[in-house]
């Protein structure tokens, strides 16, 4: 027994020890991009590689923002804006189609669902060329309506939101009928408290969603002006190929809002990825 | 009162369903019917059969039968490579997180953030990290080759860096997937001999099985889409030899020149229709191996 309990300690041990080296290649990258953006111009063009400036400075930031044609900051707010009008929008449009898909009583509601979820095997590279078109013909490119609206109309949350909504005990909202309320006052006094773990999640993703999206802007948005940071930060790429600094400062920049929400919300972004592939 | 609950009806499914005719239900549709037409995105789509599938596939004097050759090619050997070490790189890491070694919650909390950051954020740094000017490969190792555009570095850099990115999400999923096999099982089997991968292969991967499909088919679907990791990395090349069909697509419908909309269309219709043939075989080889 005793020799056991040895071995499971230098089990445990080397366990540590090869997580602690993953880790640091983990977070390598990361530390010198936010360094390498604090070193100044002439430092890094020298070559010799090391990670701590030997003088720190603001220089790369001051440079970045104060350049024409890849305005950042315009982008970061353009990313703001896009992200949080997203996320706003995603979340009225599912809460409402969750409560439709589990306490009305339309026909054909379970087979309708069924369907929907039978669209989630359709691969979205399908879609890309004629969704441009539908956008387009709105007279919807270049403006925020373009990359904030096509996204909301994705199967992924509104699954989420039903299945948590099925949860919830049915006796509540069958109490309030009795009492007299519509679907309206139950949707809004009972189902929506209820709910707020799961439109949390659907929260935190749509809004890192559409931060992160690359693709689908880049196409959208013509104008220079227009851009989120995401798709703008290959314009910056392509712009300060030999100046890593201010690419790094840019980077950080574009990193930061959904770091500053993971500080906050660590747990909820971890236990979310398992609702969606924990209902069996 | 039936027609109260019709308005009902509309007030809560009907945005959503309005929402998903339009960006999703007509798109499908309309993206199947162009590909069989040429059509510049702005004049009238005209029909033309199938030309635009024989091109692709069969007609070897045409460009878009090189594109495809080449695209659906480097596309497929990427998600050959990178969704195996997607699975499994990340279900290692969970086993080890899972023996709860000291800080075990912080190496989970530096491992998945990666997924959180924007590919060009992390494309960015990765590829003067990379460079041999800026990276650390000249000033350490002496190295002299400029690894992102020489093969086979080029690909190593590219799924290198699609695990560094990508990894968390299916180990968070993992971790909480190994929580939840039954601990009398393991301590049943350690009582009757089986040694630490024995009880992995016999217990824990069983135990997991729905989890691993899940991630499985999910990471196939989302790394048959690569695009930027080579877009912003390698720039397709050394010598187109990184070369996705997503750039391709991209390209045909909205790079510079007279849009080919729907010779790019075609394309995606191919792509889609591997993605889903791959993820079909997936879901039936996982119910035979169930029997």
């Amino acid at each position: 027994m005793k020799t056991n309990s040895i071995k499971n300690k230098v089990l445990i041990t080397a366990c540590f020890m090869i997580l602690l080296a993953i880790c640091i290649i983990w977070i390598f990258p990361m530390i010198w991009a936010l360094l390498t953006a604090f070193q100044s111009e002439n430092e890094i063009q020298r070559m010799d590689f090391h990670i701590l400036p030997v003088e720190f400075t603001f220089e790369n930031y001051a440079k970045l923002f104060h350049n024409d044609s890849s305005p950042v900051l315009r982008w970061f707010a353009n990313s703001l804006v896009i992200a949080l009008g997203h996320m706003g929008l995603v979340l009225v449009i599912v809460a409402l189609a969750g409560y439709g898909f589990t306490r009305l009583h339309f026909k054909g509601r379970d087979g309708l669902f069924l369907i929907l979820m039978a669209t989630m095997m359709f691969p979205s590279v399908m879609n890309l060329i004629p969704n441009f078109k539908i956008v387009d013909s709105f007279g919807w490119t270049n403006t925020y309506l373009a990359v904030i609206v096509p996204g909301a109309a994705g199967v992924t949350n509104v699954f989420l939101v039903r299945q948590f909504m099925l949860g919830i005990p049915k006796d509540l909202d069958e109490a309030a009928y009795v009492d007299g309320a519509n679907h309206w006052q139950v949707f809004w006094n009972i189902i929506l408290p209820n709910s707020k773990p799961v439109l949390m999640v659907v929260a935190l993703f749509s809004f890192t969603g559409a931060w992160n999206d690359f693709l689908w802007p880049s196409i959208v948005m013509r104008d220079v002006d227009m851009l989120p940071i995401t798709p703008g930060l290959q314009l910056l790429q392509g712009q300060y190929m030999t100046y890593p600094g201010i690419a790094m400062a840019g980077a950080i920049l574009a990193i930061i809002p959904t770091f500053v929400l993971y500080l906050f919300a660590q747990k909820k972004f971890m236990e979310s990825m398992s609702l969606g592939s924990g209902i069996k | 009162m039936k027609k109260k609950i019709n308005l009902w009806t509309l007030l809560f499914i009907g945005p959503y369903f309005i929402l998903f005719i339009i960006f999703f239900l007509i798109p499908a549709v309309f993206g199947i019917a162009v590909s069989f037409t040429e059509w510049d995105m702005y004049n009238t789509p005209e029909f033309i059969g199938l030309s635009n599938y024989n091109k692709i596939l069969f007609d070897s004097s045409s460009i878009y039968y090189d594109q495809f050759r080449i695209g659906m090619g480097n596309t497929i050997l990427f998600v050959l490579i990178a969704v195996p070490l997607c699975v499994f790189v990340p279900l290692l890491i969970a086993v080890l997180l899972n023996m709860k070694p000291r800080g075990h919650r912080v190496f989970q909390s530096v491992l998945y953030m990666p997924t959180l950051f924007s590919i060009s954020a992390v494309m960015i740094i990765w590829s003067f990290l990379l460079s041999l000017s800026y990276g650390p490969f000249k000033t350490w190792f002496d190295m002299s080759t400029d690894l992102k555009s020489t093969q086979p570095w080029a690909w190593i850099c590219i799924i290198g860096v699609t695990i560094w990115w990508c990894m968390g999400a299916n180990m968070v999923i993992y971790v909480a997937a190994l929580s939840g096999v039954p601990q009398e099982q393991l301590e049943a089997a350690t009582i009757d001999g089986a040694g630490a991968v024995i009880r992995l292969f016999k217990i824990v991967i069983p135990n997991i099985r729905f989890q691993l499909l899940f991630t499985a088919i999910t990471t196939t679907v989302a790394q048959f889409n690569i695009y930027g990791q080579p877009l912003m990395l390698t720039s397709g090349g050394p010598n187109n030899s990184t070369k996705v069909l997503m750039m391709y697509i991209q390209e045909n419908a909205f790079g510079t020149g007279i849009s080919n909309a729907g010779m790019s269309s075609a394309m995606a219709i191919l792509m889609g229709l591997i993605i889903m043939l791959v993820s079909t075989v997936q879901f039936a080889m996982n119910r035979r191996s169930e029997r």
